[in-house]
């Protein structure tokens, strides 16, 4: 028997009012968060292999102060802290890293005070926070990559900061499509070498299902299909460091649903900016356009956008061991094992002896686009 | 603005500005890289034999037109030898099925290739007219791509012949990457990319020597080389999902023209990478024809209109389309639509 009088009760507990609505739920958000972490915490649960006093594998969880790496972070933590308080075995230690958002958005978004709140909210963790341009630092061998990889017109003047030559090199390539692809593959490789050198095994990312929809349909069409199967599947990188998305089952909606119920987080997130409304279509990124087809059609046709990631997710990982891979993005070189099709031959003579892949020559300074 | 000379020859004047690479051609180094193009796709892929007999599908759209004008020549600059002919389906659409078969049959005498003409009542039954009459104009694409996709085949068989090939272009081909990823749909995902599909019971080849071959270039090519073709092709239209996959494929070939080929490349790769139990290819229990389902579409279609039951027959989903639905022929329309307004 409740002993409260509710208007609406929670049809979970019984014991509150709802809330929120979920999947068609109402629940309470207490219920809710419950349900959202339980979500993420199956995908995590081949880390809880081991006791209490068996060894514990060691995560890197990238947060980039938006909504669906905050919430992550937020659900590992809370589960974290349970389990310590129960006595039951937690299986995995995470660290934190920050790659500072002013040095990646062309914006300067000021996030500072995100940062202290997040070292003030989660002060029980290791976070590390550094630059975009610290890549030169933890991957000294991307400066003759970058060099051989753009080409002529750009010219590498080592004198300068490192900042400075990072956005040199960032700056001679053309196009919002090819400047985005780019950003993405040196941001991953940065916080590869982060977690080899500090000792994780494994990198969680924050991808909620909506952005993992958006990604592997962005890859289809920028020619990297090989390797969606890290990219969108939890699996094995070229790097030895696996790679997770525990958010795969939760919508980026019930993400936000989740922060706006979570008071430690209100100081930490740095809201998405809103999505330009008078942008011409040429004038978008291929990742951008991604978004918003994700945004507009998982509206008409909820179901078929959670296809595109799970679809991904299906897919073997490519038995292709000891086959050249791109020096820049580590993806196959050439054709997977079992393609038999002519796009590379027979479409893009640069692409002979290169060290870079088929994706990655798309995205080439001097290619038309 | 002056003249700019071709890309290629570095003498001509440049008329043409390849959709694929923005390269800046003549009339003559366009047409030539064109077939030059599909015939390094052809002996790249081993597509052919020495005396095969091969059937061109022709609709007498511009993808098939293409297509048999461009083996033609092929055919003879390289001596592939094979023995071609025109294979046509008459889906019985009153008013524009007839212009398009008059196309077909001037093409037989221009490219002098024995033709013939199969009819979806000899096949199945129904003319498309008598199938609009029972479900209505919706969801008609749905009928017409599915039996037509059949029809091929039977026609072939019943010639005697081992190979059908199609006009389906690169556009055909991602939007169809791109469906089939939306769907989830792994088995088709690693079929659908290949150069050759088919091998069923009934052991006719299927091929599409055009798939590497954008859509605008094929206009360029019809254009150029004043093809004779019929330019109105499905005159229903297409279901709405699908729609917007195509209308994704155009946007993306505004923002970077190469995704096309892009898509078809990432295909390819994800088909040799999906797993082996998810490729087993079932046959219909009724007719015998390649199949997901115990019954096939043509088959689940047929019984639809059979049973006279017109509005569970068109409650067709987005998992119950022809697996390479060729929409040029729907973009075409969409396009002279347009400039009819
Ligand atoms: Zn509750
Ligand atoms: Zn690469
Ligand atoms: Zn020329
Ligand atoms: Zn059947």
């Amino acid at each position: 028997m409740p002993a409260k009088e509710l208007n609406k009760p929670c049809m979970e507990c019984k014991d509150a009012e709802f809330e929120l609505t979920v999947r068609k739920r109402q629940l309470c958000s207490l219920c809710f968060k419950r349900f959202i972490a339980h979500k993420v915490q199956s995908r995590l649960s081949v880390y809880r292999a081991f006791g209490l006093d068996g060894p514990k594998t060691q995560l890197l969880l990238p947060v980039s102060l938006g909504v669906s790496s905050s919430v992550l972070l937020h659900i590992l933590n809370t589960d974290r802290q349970h389990r310590l308080d129960n006595g039951r075995p937690v299986g995995y230690d995470f660290k934190i890293l920050v790659i500072e958002p002013s040095t990646v958005a062309a914006t300067g978004i000021p996030f500072d005070q995100n940062y202290e709140a997040l070292q003030k909210n989660f002060p029980m963790h290791t976070i590390s926070r550094i630059p975009f341009h610290s890549i030169f630092d933890y991957a000294p061998e991307m400066v003759g990559i970058m060099k051989e990889y753009a080409g002529s017109k750009f010219i590498d003047d080592s004198t300068r900061s490192n900042e400075e030559r990072l956005a040199a090199f960032r700056a001679s390539i053309s196009t919002p499509t090819s400047r985005t692809d780019v950003d993405t593959v040196l941001l991953t490789r940065l916080i590869v070498e982060f977690a080899k050198k500090s000792g994780c095994e494994s990198i969680i990312w924050g991808d909620s299902d909506s952005r993992l929809a958006a990604k592997a349909l962005a890859g289809v069409a920028k020619g990297r299909g090989s390797s969606l199967t890290w990219q969108v599947s939890d699996g094995m990188s070229p790097w030895g460091v696996r790679f997770e998305y525990p958010l795969r089952d939760l919508y980026k909606a019930e993400l936000l649903q989740y922060e706006s119920v979570c008071a430690e987080l209100s100081d930490v997130v740095i809201p998405d900016q809103p999505p330009s409304e008078n942008v011409l279509t040429k004038n978008l990124s291929i990742d951008e356009l991604m978004l918003r087809y994700v945004q507009n059609q998982g509206a008409k046709y909820p179901g078929v956008m959670a296809n595109v990631a799970r679809t991904a997710n299906k897919l073997n990982p490519s038995a292709s061991d000891g086959a050249p891979t791109c020096a820049l993005c580590a993806s196959l070189l050439g054709n997977v094992k079992g393609n038999s099709g002519v796009t590379v031959a027979n479409q893009a003579e640069d692409n002979h002896s290169s060290q870079f892949c088929y994706g990655c020559m798309r995205s080439r300074p001097d290619e038309l686009c | 603005m002056a003249p700019t000379a071709c890309f290629n020859c570095k003498e001509a004047r440049a008329v043409i500005i390849r959709p694929k690479n923005r390269h800046k051609l003549c009339r003559a180094c366009f047409i030539k890289i064109f077939e030059t193009e599909v015939h390094e796709t052809i002996i790249g892929t081993n597509l052919f034999f020495p005396g095969e007999r091969v059937a061109i599908g022709a609709s007498g759209g511009k993808d098939s037109t293409v297509l048999a004008a461009v083996l033609k020549t092929l055919n003879e600059r390289y001596d592939y030898g094979l023995d071609l002919c025109l294979l046509s389906i008459d889906e019985g659409i009153r008013g524009y099925r007839d212009d398009s078969l008059e196309t077909v049959k001037r093409n037989a005498v221009q490219y002098d290739m024995p033709l013939d003409i199969l009819g979806y009542s000899e096949l199945y039954g129904w003319t498309m007219d008598q199938v609009v009459e029972q479900v209505g104009k919706k969801g008609n694409c749905t009928y017409c791509g599915v039996f037509r996709r059949q029809a091929l085949d039977r026609g072939a068989a019943r010639l005697g012949i081992r190979h059908v090939v199609t006009g389906h272009n690169a556009d055909d081909v991602a939007e169809t990457v791109m469906m089939n990823l939306l769907r989830g749909d792994l088995p088709r995902l690693s079929r659908g990319t290949s150069i050759v599909t088919g091998s069923d019971a009934s052991d006719i080849k299927r091929s599409k020597p055009l798939k590497y071959a954008y859509e605008k270039e094929i206009v360029l090519y019809a254009h150029h080389r004043q093809l004779d073709y019929f330019t109105t092709e499905c005159i229903y239209s297409p279901e709405a999902f699908r729609g917007s996959a195509r209308t994704l494929i155009k946007d993306l070939e505004k923002i970077r023209p190469s995704s096309i080929l892009d898509i078809v490349k990432s295909g390819e790769d994800m088909a040799a990478l999906v797993p082996v139990e998810a490729q087993t290819i079932k046959h219909c229990e009724r007719c015998n024809y390649i199949s997901s389902q115990r019954i096939c579409k043509a088959c689940t279609l047929l019984d639809g209109l059979n049973r006279n039951r017109p509005k569970t027959a068109i409650e067709v989903g987005v998992g119950m389309e022809d697996e390479e639905s060729s929409s040029t022929l729907m973009r075409q329309m969409e396009r002279a639509q347009l400039s009819a307004t």
